[in-house]
């Protein structure tokens, strides 16, 4: 038996489908890199990685025992560390925990539906540990808000001064990930910039352990199953970065027509309080009798309506947009 | 001495052990030992990697192991090779 990676953009592809399909499974769309293990030109197994997380891992049945997935694993692990990713992550069904758990994956939280593994050298008390000691952050109870700001409306800033109001100090966590149309570093400076005045808000990155709805991997996105996922996220809040952190309440903008949003809401609210964290529901600043939102911001964006945008950004914001450079804007400058 | 980057040795299959060392932020030697035998030789196999760490000469080191039932030797090559790839320029 023979274990290497395949060509994905080759005719090897398919064959990858569809043994994962036989298995139920789908070769995800972000995946970077498949490997599979070959007996008899046959596939008998393969797993796939993108970014830090494992996925789209299947062992044909008649051939589960016999250590493939120990040799996936390892291959992968393998491919992960000479990419210089050591910290790895699996998403998976629970009944499959124990499968991982006996690879050397430690379970980081499960709810009924899911559960996420870490392996590699992630540590979450460790990784946690070193966000709060990096804030640089006291014991005092804190409020927390979990943002992607993309980029940093009035919205956002709203419900960041009514959380400044309503508590001591107050904890911005910027959604890390860079899936957005703005990048992380840019997203994080201007909410810097644009709370700079208010001095109890700290602004930091949110880290690997903080999915938020704008994260959520495909694989819960094709079962829409978002909501499952959801559970995770608050879970893995509650238990991990509100006691670390000293969160006792956590601010949630309203969004009366996302569904997502809501479900993960319900999901904050199902979950928080019973770890002694609380949730709070502010409602959407709005102007011009709409809400205030940076999807809303980004279409106005694309169409350089700079007039509204004024109504709807903080100065910091604005003059960011307006350096930054997007086809629309070009086009209009062709016009 | 210490270390200049992360590496790693060994395999996650049956009777071996995957060992990744990397720089760390703490003073020491900081170990995380996962195994399959735990509750059983838990205690002799961290000894084990220790001991080979310190006998290399290292002052500050993190070491993560994923243990799969790997016997002393197999874990004491395992954990050098690591060490001796994290020394390399």
């Amino acid at each position: 038996m023979k274990i290497f990676g395949i060509n994905l953009a080759g005719p090897v592809r398919e064959e990858v489908e569809r043994f994962l399909a036989s298995n139920g499974l789908k070769l995800e769309k972000d995946v970077e890199y498949t490997a599979v293990a070959v007996c008899r030109e046959e596939i008998v197994g393969t797993c796939s990685f993108a970014g830090n997380v494992v996925k789209c891992f299947a062992v044909r049945p008649d051939w589960q025992g016999a250590g493939i997935a120990a040799q996936l694993l390892t291959h992968i692990s393998d491919i992960l560390f000479s990419k210089g990713i050591t910290e790895t992550f699996i998403f998976t069904k629970p009944e499959n925990g124990q499968l991982f758990s006996g690879l050397g994956y430690r379970s980081v939280a499960a709810t009924p539906q899911v559960i996420l593994l870490e392996g590699g050298t992630a540590n979450i008390g460790r990784y946690i540990n070193e966000m709060v000691r990096e804030a640089g952050i006291n014991g005092t109870e804190k409020a927390a808000i979990v943002m992607n700001c993309n980029p940093f409306t009035l919205g956002h800033r709203y419900l960041i001064e009514t959380a400044a109001r309503e508590n001591e100090q107050v904890i911005v966590f910027v959604v890390e990930e860079n899936r957005s149309c703005f990048s992380f570093t840019q997203r994080l400076n201007l909410v810097r910039q644009g709370t700079a005045d208010l001095t109890n808000v700290i602004v930091i990155p949110g880290g690997r352990y903080i999915i938020s709805a704008n994260t959520f991997p495909t694989y819960f996105l094709k079962d829409r199953q978002i909501s499952v996922y959801q559970e995770l996220d608050a879970l893995i809040f509650a238990r991990y970065l509100a006691p670390a952190f000293n969160i006792r309440i956590r601010y949630v903008g309203t969004e009366p027509h996302c569904q997502v949003t809501n479900n993960y809401v319900e999901a904050l609210q199902k979950i928080l309080p019973s770890y002694g964290v609380k949730v709070c529901l502010v409602e959407r600043v709005k102007s011009k009798g709409e809400c205030i939102s940076a999807s809303r911001v980004r279409q106005l964006y694309e169409k350089c309506h700079w007039e509204e945008l004024r109504d709807l950004l903080p100065p910091c914001t604005y003059d960011f947009l307006r350096n930054y450079p997007n086809p629309g804007s070009q086009a209009n400058q062709a016009d | 001495m210490d270390i200049k980057h992360p590496a790693k040795a060994g395999s996650l299959e049956s009777n071996d052990i995957y060992v990744m060392v990397e720089p760390s932020s703490e003073e020491g030697i900081v170990l995380e030992l996962d195994s399959i035998v735990m509750r059983q030789f838990g205690r002799h196999i961290e000894a084990a990697i220790k001991e080979t760490v310190t006998k290399l000469g290292i002052d500050n080191i993190r070491i993560v192991a994923k243990d799969r039932g790997a016997l002393d030797f197999t874990i004491k090559a395992r954990v050098e090779t690591a060490v001796k790839r994290a020394l390399e320029e």
